[in-house]
Formats: structure tokens, C-alpha cells, sequence
């Protein structure tokens, strides 16, 4: 009888063992009813302590002793909203993964170039670029992170010098712009970083995908910037050789 | 608005600068209503496919040049023609891009015969193309000053600087040619041979561009009462002299290590 009451009392886990005030413990009848380890009031919001919410006053009632901050003394900011109305982190950065990739898509295809994506620029798409480009020559064997943002920031500097002084009083590529579409089409040189992790260094097979992804990379940049700002259509194979030679250069990177 | 700002600033800091220079000659007497374009860079910039085709066969063949080295001026002889009109305008979209043309080939051509490659190595090329770039533009203002500024009437010959920077600019489309010429593919023993000749022809060919540009800036510039007071001696052994230069600039330029 003994043996069987403690193994019960022994299996269900969890419990203590409990014993009547002298000590000895008591049998299933006397047993007082189980309780849950103690648990705070379950309330809709998942941090009580902080709760802001000017509605849910009565909410944290457990927590009721402690200090309340009065909803008077938040001004603004996460404010009355709480965290369950405030708007999602990527949005409020400004990065739309889904214009990214409608944008990458239209990269893609060197023939026809859709100029109305990329009429707002933006910058996340290319940083994704850039980042990956860099983490594929990593598994190359090259750090060549530094390199990659300072040869960007000088390319552009030098798309947007030579297009602005060529499109005359009209051209309107800003800065902004000109990072935004080269940062997109740098998408081909990142397939051939990744192409190049595959194919033997030097060979002939890297040098004909070099041609074709860089010859592919100026087109596009090139229909992107004449059709987006005004002014560049008589100046369309000037600009594309200063594109070439940009895209030449990266490619150099990846090659070499 | 503020685009509009944006694109101009770069013309602002250029515009500052040239002003700058032009305030330094101002004691003198010089007639520079004609070059009232080297306030906007711009100028240099209106170019079109044509004028780039034509005045690259300009460079590299410039003894078959049949037309006149004159620059045509505008209509109301108020200032210059621009490049898009005229062949013999200088401009400075072909010197940027042979410039650039030039150290991709030098750094491919270091990679192709050394196997050694590193992003560094295309920043040592780009400085030392800059400070060739210098060195002829110091060339040619000597030529010039030296030319042009005897006799005591004081007068001086003053070019634009952005004139004489895409003068000396052309120098990398004959540097481009000769890295170009080192780059491709040819038999190993010819290799020496081909580069020098190259640069021999190249060098030859820019000595008579440079010769030809500055003697048209001489004659256009200077009065016709000063012609006697500087000697056609002088002239030429000082023009000999610029055409000489170029022989050891390209085998410098040409000369990646």
C-alpha cells in the first residue's frame, strides 16, 4: 500500500511530494488539488511591464502593485499604437522586396527593358547586389569588400559627371539615380562571380561568358538611363562605352 | 529645383575655377571675348558620334588630316564653334575616355604578362596616367608662354586651361592604341618589336598633331605687328622640341611593370 501511494506520488513529476504539517505524506484523498506553477495573468499584451496602452489599463492585474507608467507621459513615438499597430520593419525602412524583385526581373531580359519599375529609385536592391557580389568573391578567395563600395561610389560619380555635361542644361540624372540603375545592373557581374566559382580560372569559357554578361550588363544600363532621363537619346553609344567600361572594370575583379 | 542645382554644381566648381584664372590675367590687355565659353565645361562636352569618329582618325592619322586646322568660330565671331560643328574643336569626352581605355588595358595587360593582378595595381596606373597628363599640360603651357610672350608690348597668349588639358588629353588615345597593341594576341619574339613600333608611331603621330594644334593657337593668337619680333628659329626648335617629348611619354605610358 506504502509502495504504491509513493510511486503514484513519485510519477507525477512536477509535484512535490506533499506532506501534511507533521510531515508524513498524505494519502491521495487528502491530497490538495494540483496548482499550476504560478503563472502571471495571461493579457493581450506580451510584456506587461511596459504596457503603454492607454485602453488595457486594467490589464496587468497581477502586476497591479507595480508602477504604472501614466499614458500621459508618452508623447508620440510608439505612442498609443502599441506593437501589434505599428507598421512592419521592412516597410518602415523603405526596403519593398517586392519591387526588388520585380525590378531584378526586368534585368533580366536584355532585349526589352521595362523603364517604368525603375522610375523610383532605390537603393536596397542594389546594396543586395553588391553584398552578394562580394560574398561570392569571398568564396573565391578575395576580399574585395572595400573595393567594391569605392569603385561604385567612383563609377557613379563618373556615369553621372559624363551624362550630365553630354545631355547639356537638360539632363536630370541625379546622383541617386545613376547609383540605383548601376547597382541593378550589376546583377549580370554577379552571376558571373558566381558562374566564375565554377569554370577554370583563365580559360576560354570565362573570357566568351565575361564578353556576353558585360556586353548584357551595358545594354540594359544603357536603355535605362536614356529612357529615364531626358535628353540622352543622341547621346545613346557615347554613354553606353562609358558604361562598358565601367562594367569592364568590375568584370576585371571577378576574372583576375 | 534641386536637381537643377545638383547638375550644376560640378559646372559651378569649374566655372569658380576658370573665373579664377581669368581674374589672375586681368591686369593684362587681352582680348578674351572669345573664349567667354571657358566658363561652362559643358562646351567641351557637346559632342556627337560623328565628331568622335572623325576626330579620332584625326589623332591617329593626322598628316592625312586634307581639310584646314582652323577653328571656325560662330556666326557673330563671338565665340567658337562647338565640337558638334566642328572638327578642329577640342573637346574633352575623347580624353576622359581613352584616359580610362587606358589603365583598363595596362591593368589587363599586367594581369596577362605578369599573372599578377591586384585592385591596387589599377590605382598605381591611374595616378601615373594623371601625372603624365600633367606633365604634358606643362608642356604645352611652357610652349605656349615661351612662344608667345616675347616683346615688350606684354601681351600673352592665353588658351583656356580646359583647352590645353583635352589637347594634352589626346595623348591616351595614342597610349590606348599601343596597350591595345601589347594586349593582343602575337607571337612571343615579336612581342618587343611590335611594342616599340607601336610607340614609335604613336609618338610620331601625336608630335604632329601637338605641333600642328599649337601652331594654329600661335597664329591665330598672336597680332599679325608681332610676328617679326620673335624669330621663326625660336619657333621651330621649341616646336621640335614638343614633337621630341612625345617619344619618351608613350614609352613611359607604354612601359607597365
Amino acid at each position: 500500500m506504502c509502495e504504491k501511494r509513493r510511486s503514484y506520488l513519485l510519477r507525477t513529476h512536477g509535484q512535490a511530494i506533499q506532506r501534511s504539517a507533521g510531515g508524513f505524506p498524505l494519502r491521495p484523498q487528502q491530497r490538495r488539488p494540483p496548482t499550476a506553477p504560478f503563472q502571471p495573468q495571461r493579457s493581450p499584451n506580451p510584456l506587461p511591464f511596459l504596457s503603454f496602452d492607454v485602453n488595457s489599463a486594467a490589464a496587468s492585474t497581477s502586476f497591479s502593485s507595480a508602477p504604472h507608467f501614466p499614458s500621459t507621459a508618452v508623447a508620440g513615438g510608439i505612442g498609443a499604437a502599441g506593437f501589434d499597430d505599428e507598421p512592419p520593419l521592412l516597410e518602415e525602412l523603405g526596403i519593398n522586396t517586392k519591387q526588388i524583385y520585380q525590378k531584378t526581373l526586368s534585368i533580366l531580359n536584355p532585349i526589352r527593358v521595362n523603364h517604368h519599375l525603375h522610375e523610383d529609385a532605390d537603393l536596397s536592391g542594389p546594396f543586395l547586389f553588391l553584398i552578394a557580389f562580394g560574398l561570392f568573391q569571398l568564396l573565391a578567395g578575395k576580399l574585395h569588400f572595400g573595393i567594391i563600395l569605392g569603385w561604385m561610389t567612383m563609377a557613379s560619380m563618373f556615369l553621372y559627371v559624363i551624362f550630365n555635361m553630354l545631355a547639356g542644361r537638360n539632363g536630370n540624372l541625379d546622383m541617386y539615380k545613376c547609383l540605383s540603375l548601376l547597382g541593378y545592373c550589376m546583377l549580370p557581374i554577379v552571376m558571373l562571380s558566381v558562374l566564375s566559382l565554377f569554370v577554370p580560372r583563365g580559360g576560354y569559357v570565362i573570357m566568351a561568358l565575361t564578353g556576353v554578361l558585360v556586353i548584357w550588363a551595358t545594354r540594359v544600363c544603357t536603355r535605362l538611363v536614356v529612357e529615364l532621363a531626358n535628353c540622352g537619346d543622341e547621346h545613346a553609344r557615347l554613354i553606353e562605352y562609358a558604361c562598358f567600361l565601367i562594367y569592364m572594370l568590375f568584370s576585371m575583379l571577378v576574372v583576375f | 529645383m534641386y536637381e537643377e542645382f545638383k547638375s550644376h554644381e560640378i559646372a559651378n566648381v569649374l566655372y569658380a575655377t576658370g573665373s579664377d584664372i581669368l581674374t589672375a590675367y586681368g591686369e593684362k590687355n587681352i582680348n578674351i571675348s572669345r573664349y567667354m565659353c571657358v566658363n561652362n565645361p559643358r562646351y567641351y562636352f557637346q559632342v556627337n558620334d560623328e565628331y568622335v569618329k572623325n576626330k579620332l582618325k584625326l589623332i591617329l592619322f593626322p598628316f592625312l588630316h586634307k581639310g584646314r586646322w582652323m577653328r571656325a568660330m560662330e556666326d557673330d565671331s563671338s565665340s567658337f564653334k562647338s565640337a558638334m560643328h566642328d572638327i578642329n574643336a577640342p573637346d574633352l569626352y575623347i580624353p576622359l575616355m581613352a584616359f580610362v581605355t587606358y589603365v583598363l588595358l595596362a591593368a589587363f595587360f599586367l594581369v596577362l604578362c605578369f599573372c599578377r593582378f591586384s585592385p591596387e595595381s589599377i590605382g598605381v596606373q591611374f595616378s601615373t596616367g594623371l601625372m603624365c597628363w600633367l606633365m604634358q599640360v606643362l608642356l604645352l603651357e611652357g610652349t605656349l608662354h615661351s612662344l608667345g610672350g616675347g616683346g615688350g608690348s606684354g601681351e600673352i597668349i592665353l588658351v583656356p586651361l580646359l583647352d590645353v588639358v583635352s589637347y594634352a588629353g589626346y595623348t591616351f588615345v595614342g597610349a590606348a592604341v599601343v596597350m591595345a597593341v601589347r594586349v593582343s594576341p602575337h607571337p612571343v619574339r615579336w612581342a618587343h618589336l611590335m611594342f616599340c613600333g607601336a610607340t614609335l608611331w604613336e609618338s610620331f603621330c601625336m608630335g604632329v598633331l601637338l605641333v600642328k594644334i599649337v601652331k594654329r593657337i600661335l597664329v591665330f593668337e598672336v597680332p599679325i605687328f608681332d610676328k617679326q619680333m620673335y624669330s621663326t628659329n625660336k619657333r621651330n626648335y621649341v616646336l621640335l622640341f614638343v614633337a621630341a617629348a612625345q617619344f619618351p611619354q608613350l614609352f613611359w605610358l607604354g612601359n607597365v611593370h
